[in-house]
């Protein structure tokens, strides 16, 4: 079956493609890294700016100019930080949210954006504009109500009060459908269906690959925009079992800010998704280039 | 494609190994007090920093039936996770801290909480202010929450800009300049006539106009909750009084807790500041390097209080008695006293301010002023005034009418016109 | 379709397959609708009960008062001003937004050295938490000590006080979103990108094309639904626009937007009736009438995309 799916390219002269080859290897200028350098350079910059803080006090605030560079109060910060606060605990808690979420968005996007954007049936155009139509409502006073259909299901407390409003997303769908009409071809599915392929088995064998670059990109976001996420975990959770940002909520003191010390925790918070996007971010944009199917 | 499938199954194991996990995790936390028998468990709900934890540790051991949980959050998501709680009538701790800012909003809804007069709050009366006592309670009579600490109030200067205006830094001299707010105006005037590059005579017109404010018996709201905002001439009055001082060029026209503000108490971009308790630390922190500039004297009118906390109970608790055993011991003098030396909030029972804890205690960053003393003047002769439900909204809208002539947009009166329809849409 | 079957065992075979055909979309699409159908509808629900009543959420007595709330909707001045806000800030921040993510995304779609650090650092300004980006900007817009003053103050100009000013604070609130979501829609369309065929792209190098004819030519006609897809995405994201403009205001006034609420959107609004006033009531009324507004604006830009992708 994989050979009648993958197509071989089409016929090649000699000459074209050693000139493709020389094409191919021109690099961008040095212009183009440099602005590029920029954009990292800004982007990277309130990170950077969480470990100058945390390793500093208050007065970071009120000075002017303030300082660029890292002071020695890192150490003592933390200390206070993890002497406030239970952070391994909510550290577990995040990524067990985090994950299950993650897994259970990019599968059932992908499914769902499969039949969406490929799959004929009854009613189709108007469930997806249901779909698209469900992420127009602001979502802040659903907290009230959300909060007593948990209350009824005695979750509170639980993780699988965060997890479970969370387990589909209406923007992954739509992402997954509008990528999936551009990049998958219906010749390779109508061949598969040719060849007597269940639905199912079409979805394994060749929705599932060539969604692979969308589906890091969700998994990515999605793992992100869990790991952030405070306003409900915020009501739903209390600091005995919390996650991540819930248990940052705590570190405040008194009427005002302190700084160092929230930015501390923030940059503590912040550490294991760097870490997903250090060591997975290699693997999942190999797989952005690879996974597609090129012609 | 064969990645592909090696890697779903993969993802699909872990899935399934953190939904146990998860299963686990709520499992063994969930139900009340399963771990420990007998206990009973106290959850108290607080925001910020109330120094109580070494207090829940004594308590704990005074009364080994008790088992204390703590829940800290931050202040605004605190009192909306109480609303929610309220609201759905689930999910609240057995004591709930509130903060003044928005106990005129709960104590609206009283049924929501226990009477702690039926408790036997009243026996307590006498421990604290009559203000501090009726603050939290509520139009129907029912007492709603038991003091924690108070703000006070002073008002904050800077020594070496007042060195350089060739006004007296000494701050019982600096004190006699202010005995009212005409006479503050008046100091600012002379600071003003004498042209400190870069610094104005006070921050800008949040903290001057809640001062004023505080002061007189009657706010924005009648005892029976009736917004009085137009027919109280102490309300106009405070707002005319800021616009004053603004009119003669004394702000800096600086909102309260931008990052402008937290640079100018380091930078001197203003000499004066009314200044509640919890500020100096606030300022200590910010102005790390201005240390001995700033110093405290009296506040105009002598009196003030911002800021400061209640323990109220839930009528949803289950264990309102032992709450209430608990609330009453943490809001005792001898409780608040350790309270303040640990974590420094200003108590607000009367007998410690007769105590040395309090009349002796001195601030050496600012100075060593007796901010003990000062602070518990400004709070022990204090007249009480109602806060009624929407204070904070109320003044919000008139701030931001004086933040509006400052930044040039309006005239005083359309300013005022304004924030008087503002607040018509908002009650 | 097969044609007539001779053999019973065919016809098994057969129904099968249609009934997979048949059943399988909605088999697909069905953990969506379930989950939402579980756990989103009944908020979605109460909401709009909730709307046609007086209903405090420190309150026991909610008094039904029908449409009340939405015909005092729409003589508040707080509501249409909020309204102005968002539909200006949304104008300035998407469409820089989305034209830098697509000039980004094709830059990043060459072969590059270090392309994954390059990759990486598009969602870095999503990554950093909320308070480090407060402070930051905060001192970035500073009136007496902000960087961006003092730059101009060098260049000889006066400062601005970007707080105050309906058009400064505009601007200074689309510069943070700008900053915060292009990396984030540019790693969107470098996904799209990776399926558009490099044959498509070598034939165009050979016939002589400029990287940026590329881009209009073979590109955005090739991921025009991802396009759709961030256009709609965010236009709704663009209107519910909450923590920049919280996050600029920091300090006492931040949930009206400004002194005289110059700056404030209709989130940060609903959430000022909502968790400022406890008016749950109005609020949902409120959230509802954002659900119209919302709807109205995909609908708009929708079909401007198809125009455009039409006359293009």
């Amino acid at each position: 079956m994989t050979a009648t799916l993958t197509r071989t390219p089409t016929s090649t002269a000699g000459s074209r493609l050693s000139r493709l080859r020389r094409v191919r290897r021109l690099r961008p200028g040095p212009l183009t890294y440099l602005t590029l350098t920029a954009f990292v350079f800004f982007s990277a910059f309130p990170l950077y700016w969480s470990v100058v803080v945390a390793s500093r006090d208050n007065s970071v605030l009120g000075r002017v100019p303030p300082p660029l560079f890292p002071g020695d109060q890192l150490i003592a910060n933390l200390r206070r930080v993890f002497d406030t606060v239970p952070f391994g605990l909510a550290m577990v808690n995040s990524l067990i949210v985090s994950s299950v979420i993650t897994f259970s968005v990019v599968l059932f996007s992908t499914l769902a954006g499969f039949a969406f954007a490929k799959l004929r049936f009854r009613g189709r155009p108007g469930l997806y504009v249901a779909v698209i139509a469900t992420m127009m409502v602001p979502t802040q006073l659903g907290i009230i109500p959300l909060y007593m259909l948990m209350a009824k299901l005695e979750l509170i407390d639980s993780l699988y009060a965060v997890i479970a409003p969370n387990l589909v997303s209406a923007f992954g769908v739509f992402f997954m459908t509008q990528y999936l009409t551009a990049a998958l071809p219906t010749e390779l599915l109508e061949a598969g269906r040719v060849d007597g392929a269940t639905t199912i088995r079409l979805f394994w064998h060749v929705v599932l690959p060539v969604a692979r670059p969308a589906a890091a990109v969700l998994g990515m976001l999605t793992f992100m925009n869990a790991w952030n996420d405070f306003f409900w975990p915020l009501v739903v959770l209390t600091p005995e079992n919390p996650t991540v940002q819930v248990l940052l909520s705590s570190i405040a003191s008194g009427y005002f800010t302190d700084y160092s010390l929230t930015l501390t925790g923030t940059a503590l918070a912040t550490l294991p998704l760097i870490l997903v996007l250090a060591v997975l971010g290699k693997q999942l944009i190999r797989g952005i280039m690879q996974g597609a199917v090129k012609g | 494609m064969r990645r592909g499938h090696r890697l779903g199954a993969a993802a699909l194991a872990v899935t399934a190994m953190l939904a146990a996990l998860a299963a686990c995790g709520s499992g063994g936390s969930g139900n009340g007090g399963g771990g420990s028998q007998g206990k009973t468990k106290i959850v108290i709900g607080t925001f910020g920093e109330f120094g109580y934890e070494p207090l829940y540790a004594e308590y704990e051991k005074l009364h080994p039936d008790i088992d204390i949980v703590a829940r800290v959050t931050k202040a605004e998501d605190h009192h909306k996770n109480l609303a929610a709680h309220l609201a759905t009538n689930q999910g609240s701790a057995d004591i709930e801290a509130i903060e003044e800012g928005w106990i005129g909003q709960f104590k609206a809804q009283p049924d929501k909480f226990v009477n702690l007069l039926d408790l036997g709050a009243g026996d307590l009366k006498s421990q604290w202010p009559e203000w501090k006592w009726q603050t939290s309670v509520s139009k129907d009579g029912k007492q709603i929450g038991l003091g924690t600490d108070v703000g006070g109030m002073a008002m904050c200067y800077r020594t070496d800009l007042f060195k350089k205006a060739g006004l007296p830094t000494d701050r019982d001299q600096v004190s006699a300049l202010w005995n009212d707010w005409d006479s503050y105006i008046a100091t600012g005037k002379k600071f003003a006539a004498a042209k400190v590059p870069g610094a104005a005579f006070f921050d800008g017109p949040t903290v001057m106009y809640r001062a004023i404010l505080g002061q007189a018996d009657v706010g924005l709201y009648d005892t029976s909750d009736n917004v009085v905002v137009e027919s109280n001439p102490s309300v106009r009055g405070a707002f005319d009084k800021t616009i004053e001082a603004i009119n003669a060029g004394l702000s800096a026209k600086i909102i309260a807790w931008s990052p402008d503000w937290n640079a100018g108490f380091q930078k001197g971009s203003f000499a004066t500041i009314a200044c509640p308790a919890w500020m100096l630390a606030q300022i200590q922190d910010l102005a790390k390097d201005s240390a001995g500039k700033w110093d405290v004297a009296k506040i105009p009118g002598g009196t003030g209080n911002w800021g400061g906390s209640f323990l109220t109970i839930p009528k949803q608790s289950k264990h309102q008695k032992e709450a209430f055993a608990l609330a009453k011991w943490l809001t005792s003098p001898e409780q608040q006293a350790k309270v303040f030396r640990g974590a420094g909030l200003f108590p607000s029972t009367l007998t410690l301010y007769k105590d040395p804890v309090i009349t002796d205690f001195k601030s050496p960053f600012f100075n060593n002023a007796p901010v003990g003393k000062i602070f518990s003047d400004s709070v022990a002769t204090m007249k009480p005034q109602y806060l009624g439900p929407k204070a904070g909204d109320i003044n919000t809208a008139i701030i931001n009418g004086l933040t509006r002539v400052e930044q040039g947009k309006q005239s005083p009166d359309q300013a005022w016109q304004q924030a008087v329809s503002e607040i018509k849409q908002i009650v | 379709m097969p044609g007539p079957a001779p053999l019973k065992e065919f016809d098994v075979k057969s129904w099968l397959y249609r009934a997979d055909v048949k059943a399988s979309p909605y088999l697909y699409i069905s953990p969506f609708f379930l989950v939402f159908g579980a756990l989103g509808v009944f908020p979605l629900l109460y909401t709009a009960w909730v709307s046609l009543h007086k209903w405090s959420l420190l309150s026991e007595q909610h008094t039904f008062v029908g449409i009340d709330n939405y015909t005092h909707l729409l003589h508040d001045s707080f509501f249409w001003n909020a309204l102005g806000n968002t539909v200006s800030i949304w104008v300035l921040s998407t469409v820089p937004q989305l034209v830098l993510a697509l000039l980004l995304a094709h830059i990043l779609n060459n072969r590059l050295r270090g392309e994954t650090i390059w990759r990486t650092g598009l969602l870095l300004p999503n990554l950093a938490s909320v308070a480090a980006v407060a402070i930051i900007f905060g001192q970035l817009f500073g009136r007496d000590f902000g960087l961006i003053n003092w730059v101009l103050g060098l260049a000889g100009g006066g400062h601005i006080d970007w707080h105050a000013g309906t058009a400064t604070s505009q601007l200074a609130i689309s510069i943070m979103i700008i900053w915060r979501w292009t990396g984030y829609n540019a790693l969107i369309y470098l996904a799209a990108m990776q399926a558009v065929p490099d044959s498509l792209h070598e034939a165009a190098i050979i016939d002589g094309a400029s990287s940026l004819q590329r881009l209009r030519k073979i590109t955005i006609p090739a991921i025009r639904p991802t396009i759709i897809f961030t256009v709609i995405v965010s236009t709704i994201g663009g209107m519910q626009v909450f923590t920049e403009p919280l996050l600029f205001g920091a300090g006492s006034n931040s949930l009206t937007g400004g002194s005289d609420r110059q700056f404030q959107t209709l989130s940060l609004y609903l959430y000022e009736v909502g968790f400022g006033r406890y008016d749950f009531g109005y609020a949902s009324a409120t959230a509802w009438m954002m659900f119209l507004v919302i709807a109205l604006a995909a609908i708009g830009n929708y079909l401007l995309t198809r125009r455009i992708r039409r006359a293009g």
